[in-house]
């Protein structure tokens, strides 16, 4: 007793900053010891989920092949498919085996098509999951909107496109992605039709997601493209430049010319490229002609182009940018030069060393 | 001497002492709080992302992973197959043999069934010649893989030289002996292609220590907490750095470094600022503060990202002597790339770079150890001259050293509800007992390492060069 | 007469899980792998007279695999990959080092029992 009222007093000495120090330092360590017995409640439930995930894997996993094989059995809904539905049905009620059993159904989705999709999809709906989904269409927070969205897209879910169409316009751009994902997956090339009026940037990511989800439709029946490439938004313009490349749009080569003298540098380097997996010969000239006023970049794609599509007149401009300033550009002249006359080729052996470019310094060193 | 005089010291003294604590615990508690909210927005972000997709697409950009390697034999194609393997299908390997003196590249030769090939190199950065040349596999299993035999020049020019190999638009530059989770470039590459209104110009990952843990096959099997106390305080301090400053940084868009284990880079970008600097010990840092400075002076928008997914393992040092060397490379590195670009420090010009970033590295980061060892040093003299005030040194040490322990605590709830990788039974305790030990078992000999780091480079040039020459490529 | 052995390497588990029933209601005898490392040891123990595996796997590829069946086994058993969308190239590598079929993913089980059939007709 004696001790602590030593203590007290001890403590009421002290300026008032020590004693700021101490009842912070008081408050911290009541944190600390808090938080250490919280982080022991989170590491347990943690871990409770974990075996849960692992058991609830194994057991819906089994219960699914269970459940689409019994399909093969009998065309109608047997009863057994029927038992397992009630079961899942029960299940779902909790959040966490919902989200398993979306999961596994999920995943295989991604993997398997035809008659099985179809047993998978009819699961989802006659569990009673796609309401989940369509529930979270109405929350308040964007990432749940995206999510069930991206849900209904993957399986395919046709009879909410109302629902899901006004998301088009969202200001968050995860969920706009995610609308778009929903629209090109279930109405192919038709459900790009958002891109002609898109004001926002189509970034990379989406780009390449939309270009999967079409490359993996059975039906590669492919609109006409030529409004996007003259579209305002440089992003758009991009993509379906990937489309005419994926999709050998020779019909748009009209199009794709106008683009060479774009005033965005990486559409007009990539029209390049598009135009050399199309035979583009026709760019050619007008390339020659002002390529001095071209970009490093540009004169690099363009040397490519000529790499495929040379033609024995081509020689005199190759010959000309033997000297080119840029190492890349000496070598494909070099390359395209010997394929198209290996005489003049192995000539320039001949010219002494302080003549020669960087390029065949190095190819000689090689041979 | 003049009493007063002293007084007037020992108060300005007292007041620098007390802005600096106040300042850095100010900083700690406001990099918490905005790592906190830009993890939940990542979290958020990613809870529905189908990474299927562009793992898959052909139309996803080319990735090239550049690992230099110097006497790894022991390793080297077990690594090399784990690079191989992973979830990507625009991706090439290439293996930088640094002049290593051992047989690592007949090893690899063997395993792969590599030949040499005619390879012309557009020598974009200076290096280092080529040794025996350039390899490449006859089985088109291997096709990812090339195999630069050159000089040893260190890893700085082994990294220039796959620079200058790479054809594709990215490079992912790694430590050979690190192990990279299967999903990590699809992860990494995410930020490059999401962004649209500044350009990405690198992308940093999160190092993870591998000691203790069992890979099996490449593979991940199992985490666990090694034993040894100094590793695990190792572990505590990269969760700190990790998800709680550099998350934070990232969201500020001030990264001023990408871990040399593991980062992606804009392959255009890296090459016209000139490559990695072979001069610093600290290349990895050195390179991101140029990119930085270049894309700054070019009045172009972009952002230094970063990805907080356990994707890379690598060894911790385990012994103190490694673990001090190690350090003591890093203060240095730090100095050199602070002193070199100076310029920045304090310069509007550079925007947030120059305002916030140099200033918090040069004060928080460089200076710290020397204004802590000047603050000990201090202290003592105060004891000689019993001049301590104890009631106030008592307070402010318990304070200072309850709050370290509270943010490594932070630090552990942000991992538990993120990424959750010691789940075993029993870890959550004995991390919360680091919290408590790891400011007496690992801070003294950061301290220490820092300082000599700072003694070794304005004093000792020699072993400023002698290190680097002999520099092996492990992070330890 | 014994049953035809098949290994099958796959990473997704439901999927092996599917593919694994599939087949065996069909009479033949599994063994499943989860990457090329455990692929290639099965194959080596059990001598399967079909290899089924995924291109894209941990560690060790399905390219590898098959690599491994041609060149170091040096034996003909029919090889039949799976591919995602967009990993042509891939696949004609999988031609090119001796694989017999391949099936596009997502793909319908069905057709694989088909192709599997006709090759081991």
């Amino acid at each position: 007793m004696i001790d602590i009222q030593y203590f007290v007093d001890y403590y009421n000495d002290f300026p008032f900053l020590v004693k700021l120090v101490w009842i912070v330092s008081g408050l911290m360590f009541s944190a600390i010891i808090l938080l250490t017995i919280y982080l022991k409640v989170i590491r347990y439930y943690l871990r409770k989920k974990d075996k849960e995930f692992t058991k609830f894997k194994n057991e819906y996993e089994a219960l699914l092949v269970e459940y689409l094989y019994a399909d093969i059995e009998s065309e109608e809904f047997n009863k057994e498919q029927q038992a397992i539905i009630l079961k899942i049905k029960d299940h779902i009620l909790f959040k966490n085996k919902r989200k398993m059993i979306i999961s596994i159904l999920y995943n295989l989705m991604n993997e398997v098509s035809g008659e099985m999709a179809d047993s998978i999809k009819t699961l989802y709906y006659k569990t009673g999951l796609i309401d989940y989904a369509l529930t979270r269409l109405k929350n308040k927070n964007w990432y749940i909107i995206a999510k069930g969205i991206g849900e209904l897209t993957r399986f395919t879910v046709a009879d909410v496109h109302d629902d899901v169409i006004k998301f088009i316009k969202h200001p968050k751009r995860e969920v706009r992605k995610e609308t778009q994902l929903y629209l090109v997956s279930l109405y192919h090339f038709e459900g790009l039709s958002f891109l002609n009026e898109l004001k926002e940037p189509l970034s990379e990511w989406d780009q390449v997601q939309l270009l999967e989800i079409l490359q993996k439709l059975d039906d590669q029946e492919i609109c006409d493209i030529r409004p996007w490439l003259r579209s305002t938004n440089d992003t758009v313009v991009l993509f379906a430049l990937k489309l005419s490349q994926i999709y050998n749009q020779f019909e748009v080569k009209d199009s794709l010319m106008d683009l060479l003298s774009h005033q965005n540098k990486s559409i007009r380097i990539y029209v390049i490229e598009v135009l050399t997996h199309l035979y583009g010969i026709e760019a050619k000239d007008k390339l020659k002609a002002n390529f001095n006023d071209l970009s490093i970049e540009e004169q690099i794609s363009f040397f490519g182009l000529l790499e495929k599509l040379v033609i024995p007149s081509d020689e005199p401009f190759i010959e000309k940018h033997l000297f080119h300033k840029n190492f890349e550009i000496q070598l494909l002249a070099l390359k395209i030069l010997k394929s198209i006359n290996i005489d003049k080729f192995m000539g320039l052996n001949n010219l002494p060393t302080h003549k020669k470019s960087p390029a065949m310094l190095k190819l000689e060193k090689i041979a | 001497m003049n009493t007063s005089t002293v007084d007037i010291i020992l108060h300005l003294f007292h007041y620098l002492f007390f802005t600096y604590a106040v300042a850095a615990i100010g900083s700690y508690i406001i990099l918490a709080i905005i790592s906190g909210k830009e993890t939940i927005e990542y979290l958020k972000k990613n809870s529905f992302v189908n990474y299927k997709d562009i793992l898959s697409s052909t139309m996803s950009p080319s990735i090239t992973i550049i690992a230099p390697a110097y006497n790894e034999s022991l390793n080297v194609v077990e690594n090399v197959r784990s690079l191989l393997s992973n979830h990507y299908v625009n991706y090439s390997v290439i293996i930088v043999n640094d002049g290593s003196k051992d047989d690592s590249l007949e090893k690899l030769i063997e395993a792969y069934d590599l030949e040499k090939i005619d390879y012309i190199i557009n020598e974009k950065l200076k290096t280092k010649p080529l040794r025996s040349g350039v390899y490449k596999s006859k089985n088109p299993a291997f096709e990812k893989l090339m195999v630069v035999d050159k000089e040893n020049g260190g890893k700085a020019d082994a990294l220039n030289m796959g620079l200058n190999i790479s054809t594709t638009e990215y490079v992912a530059c790694i430590d050979v002996d690190c192990l990279l989770l299967e999903d990590a470039l699809q992860k990494m590459i995410k930020p490059f292609l999401e962004a649209t209104d500044a350009k990405v110009i690198a992308t940093g990952g999160v190092i993870r220590i591998a000691n203790s843990c069992v890979i099996r096959g490449g593979k991940l099997i199992d985490v666990n907490l090694p034993k040894s106390l100094l590793v695990q305080s190792q572990i505590l301090e990269y969760l700190r750095a990790f998800l709680l400053g550099r998350m934070a940084w990232s969201r500020l868009n001030g990264l001023l470094v990408i871990s040399g284990a593991f980062g992606i880079f804009d392959k255009k970008i890296a090459i016209e600022v000139g490559g990695y600097d072979t001069e610093t010990v600290g290349e990895d840092m050195e390179i991101i503060v140029r990119m930085r400075r270049y894309m700054e002076e070019k009045g172009e928008k972009y952002k230094v990202s970063y990805i907080p997914d356990p994707l890379c393992w690598t060894e911790a040092p385990d012994s103190y002597k490694i673990f001090i060397s190690q350090r003591n490379r890093w203060t240095r590195g730090t100095i050199e790339t602070l002193k070199k670009h100076r310029k920045i420090g304090f310069n509007r010009k550079y925007g947030s770079f120059g305002l916030l970033s140099y200033p918090y590295w040069l004060i928080f980061e460089r200076l710290a150890p020397i204004i802590e060892l000047v603050g000990i040093l201090y202290f003592v003299v105060l004891v000689v001259l019993q001049q301590v005030r104890w009631e106030y040194a008592v307070s402010f040490f318990v304070l200072a050293y309850l709050f370290s322990v509270l943010f490594s605590i932070v630090a552990l709830y942000s991992e538990e509800l993120t990424f959750h990788q010691y789940k075993k039974k029993g870890n959550g305790y004995k991390l919360v007992l680091l919290t408590a030990l790891e400011p007496f078992v690992l801070h003294p000999f950061i301290l220490y390492a820092a300082i000599r780091g700072n003694i070794d480079y304005y004093f000792n040039k020699k072993k400023k060069w002698g290190v680097m020459q002999r520099k092996g490529l492990t992070s330890a | 007469m014994s049953k035809n052995k098949i290994v099958l390497a796959e990473d997704n588990s439901t999927l092996s899980l599917l593919l694994k029933f599939r087949l065996e209601k069909e009479g033949y005898e599994l063994f499943m792998a989860v990457d090329g490392k455990e692929a290639i040891e099965l194959i080596e123990t059990h001598k399967p007279d079909l290899i089924l595996t995924d291109i894209m796997m941990p560690f060790v590829s399905g390219l590898e695999v098959i690599s491994h069946v041609r060149n170091e086994l040096i034996i003909e058993t029919p090889i039949i990959v799976f591919s995602s969308a967009g990993q042509e190239e891939m696949v004609l590598k999988a031609f090119s080092l001796g694989a017999n079929d391949f099936m596009g993913k997502p793909f319908s089980p069905n057709e694989l029992v088909i192709r599997v059939k006709r090759l081991l007709a």
